[in-house]
């Protein structure tokens, strides 16, 4: 009885993430939500840009994770359903403003200095870029505080990369659920 | 507006509200605990430090202000079981001098009670929730009964750490955990897996869920989930308290009437609570004719050591609290040289995952891309980790009050609180830093680093004491002015100690809820 209880919460509700395909709720995990392609519910098409670039800055490969929809999607869900770092860092919800705030920051930023939105700088302008923003370095920074903003962004990274059971796993460290998550941002 | 009526009701179903609602109901009152958050059992629990934010606190927001702000969100929890639901069961015992912080040290506040006045509820909790550890290796732990359980066992990281403090000439103990390292009461034992903080499904750790509410539901209480208290009544002439108006989230309000209103909603929400519950006959807020109420916050300055070594470290094993403690700067004055003040104690190889504010991704913050990804992969191997507890003297400048402009969506003002660290205690955790890094090179680390000031645990707001003229309550947590208005939980923290305080709330909640029992008719005139 446990044990399909069990199945039935991680097959349903906290199994995993829901999303919004060709105009339908989807259930599926940001990696799933990212090869399919889904409606963004928070972030506009430059903001999401932006943000995909610099997730491959902080940690690469967790675009291909999901970072980018599975931020856009808790940003867009209920406060106690949410589950990005930021909800314990001191910023009072709602966050998105947060992380448009920063992304603006970031691209405008990147056309002072190189005349082009972040996404399109080479990867050596866009790491000496972020290198700048975690060191508040960066000129007439117009957003949240940088160096924050970058410590929000890389543990997000961290999560989407590091914090699912394939993550771990991948690390060589053993995942030892008692009970498993539904493979969020992983399998 | 609809109205029920009960001999007790309890606001929030934490860690002290379960304990006192579990005592009462045993005594034959009809009890009623109102829980602002979810619904939650053991069932509801997910092994991920992602899923594990949902516990944490998503109700009105707290407005954080001060050179160290407390963490509220981190350090607080929603739905039942409130914050110990993810909280880490490391119990140690206050100590003697803990409690006469002033008298010895002209220093902090004093306890109206003395270590022996809890010492007999220490030694009931401990039966009760089943604690694990050594009290003979522990050697700074105060006179007591020798913990019911086995301790934990040392896995690779402690017993790498515990070669630094042993060649630094340092003690050390296994660590007092709540937590079943063997089958104990009906609770399977500890499977050793670090998902403490998020939770623990098979109710090897001492959580509300596991050990007090049971009890309580057993004796006849009644728990309602989505139940946000927005004011406490009182009579017409505001000497007693007659209840609490409550409203859910589709904004029903009602109230709920009882002979004793326990207030046990966390070191921010209950002083917010008292303060927004102002009357004419009580204009500063109610419980609050010293002006006291929402003073005094506390909350421990984390000492954060990290490490990688060459070895193995397994630190993914174990619990969440650690392995092994040590007090030997338990003595207040131990770094008064530097103008430190206060008491701390190492908690030692705690379990860490890799992503989470106390994993191991933040702890190098300066890293990003591969240069992370390789961090990453050396540190899953050999990292290793401890952290110093440090008392946080009371200062009545950090504060809770009610802010002036804003409002949650049920029209109670939110809490504005303010923190900032006395710089004797800002010191002591300078002092552990220093301390802890050597032991780290004591212990062979390659590389050793340091942590920012994290905040762990919030203390003091509602602080008791023998003189109604500066403190809220009695030593049983009722208040000086409303006397069948009891507070409870850490908010009654005159001191913050240098160890967890989630003991010393079951200990003080038990107190208060036998001499509830014991005088029944007194508290309730």
């Amino acid at each position: 009885m446990l044990q399909n209880r069990r199945r039935f919460i991680r097959d349903s509700s906290l199994g995993v993430l829901t999303f919004y395909l060709a105009g339908c709720e989807v259930e599926m995990t940001a990696e799933q939500a990212h090869r399919a392609g889904v409606t963004r519910q928070v972030f506009n098409e430059a903001e999401a840009e932006a943000l995909g670039a610099l997730a491959e800055v902080l940690l690469p490969g967790s675009i291909d994770l999901g970072l980018v929809e599975y931020v856009d999607q808790q940003l867009g869900a209920p406060l106690d359903q949410q589950m990005l770092m930021i909800k314990y860092l001191g910023v009072n919800p709602p966050f998105a403003p947060f992380y448009q705030g920063g992304l603006a920051a970031l691209d405008q930023a990147a056309t002072a200095a190189h005349g082009d939105r972040f996404a399109q700088l080479d990867s050596a302008q866009q790491t000496a870029l972020v290198a700048a923003v975690a060191q508040g370095q960066v000129e007439n920074w117009s957003g949240p505080p940088a160096p924050f903003f970058y410590f929000v962004l890389r543990n997000d990274a961290v999560d989407v990369t590091y914090g699912t059971k394939a993550g771990i796993e991948g690390l060589g460290i053993p995942y030892m659920a008692h009970i498993e998550p539904p493979s969020p941002w992983g399998q | 507006m609809a109205k029920e009526k009960v001999d007790v009701v309890i606001v929030g179903s934490g860690a002290a509200g379960s304990n006192i609602a579990a005592r009462l109901a045993a005594g034959g009152k009809a009890v009623k605990i109102l829980e602002a958050g979810p619904d939650r059992t053991n069932d509801h629990l997910v092994s991920s430090g992602l899923w594990a934010r949902r516990l944490k606190w998503s109700g009105a927001p707290v407005l954080e202000e001060g050179a160290n702000p407390v963490g509220h969100v981190f350090n607080a929890g929603q739905g039942t079981g409130g914050s110990a639901m993810h909280h880490y069961a490391v119990w140690p015992r206050f100590h003697p001098q803990d409690f006469r912080c002033r008298s010895e040290h002209d220093r902090g506040l004093d306890w109206p009670i003395s270590y022996e006045d809890l010492a007999p509820f220490y030694d009931l909790v401990q039966t009760e929730s089943g604690i694990a550890g050594d009290a003979e290796r522990e050697v700074w732990r105060p006179p007591g009964e020798p913990y019911p359980l086995p301790p934990v066992p040392l896995f690779p990281q402690g017993q790498i750490l515990e070669r630094g403090f042993d060649a630094r000439g340092m003690k050390t103990a296994p660590l007092p955990l709540a937590v079943t390292s063997v089958a104990y009461q009906g609770r399977d034992p500890c499977i050793w897996d670090g998902w403490c903080d998020s939770g623990c499904p098979i109710g090897a750790l001492a959580n509300p869920v596991t050990v007090d509410l049971p009890k309580a539901f057993a004796a006849g209480a009644v728990l309602e989930t989505d139940a946000t208290v927005t004011r406490i009544l009182t009579d017409a002439v505001g000497e007693r308290a007659t209840g609490v108006e409550v409203v859910n989230s589709a904004g029903e309000r009602r109230e709920v009437l009882a002979d004793i209103v326990v207030l046990a909603a966390f070191s921010i929400q209950n002083p917010r609570l008292l303060l927004a519950s102002a009357t004419a006959q009580h204009p500063r807020g109610l419980a609050n004719s010293s002006g006291r109420v929402g003073q005094y916050i506390m909350t421990h300055s984390a000492g954060l050591i990290y490490g990688l070594f060459k070895e193995p470290t397994q630190s993914f094993m174990g619990a969440f609290g650690g392995q092994l403690v040590n007090q030997d700067g338990y003595e207040k004055t131990t770094h008064s040289d530097s103008g430190a003040f206060g008491s701390y104690q190492w908690m030692i190889a705690q379990a860490v995952k890799p992503n989470d504010l106390l994993g191991i991704g933040p702890t190098r913050a300066d890293l990003f891309g591969n240069d992370l990804h390789s961090f990453m992969k050396r540190a899953a191997r050999g990292f290793a980790t401890m952290t110093a507890v440090v008392e946080d003297l009371p200062v009545a400048d950090n504060k809770v009050v009610l802010s002036d402009d804003q409002r949650d969506a049920n029209g109670v003002p939110l809490a504005r609180v303010t923190h900032t660290t006395d710089p004797q205690s800002k010191s002591l955790w300078d002092a552990t830093l220093v301390e802890g890094q050597a032991i780290f090179k004591a212990a062979g680390a390659d590389e050793v680093w340091t942590g920012p000031q994290g905040a762990m645990h919030i203390m003091g707001g509602t602080i008791m004491g023998a003189d109604p003229a500066t403190s809220v309550t009695n030593s049983y947590g009722q208040c000086h002015d409303l006397p069948n208005l009891v507070i409870a939980g850490p908010g009654l923290f005159p001191t913050s100690a240098g160890v967890n305080p989630t003991y010393t709330v079951h200990a003080l909640a038990a107190r208060s809820a036998d001499h509830l029992l014991d005088n029944w008719g007194s508290a309730v005139v």
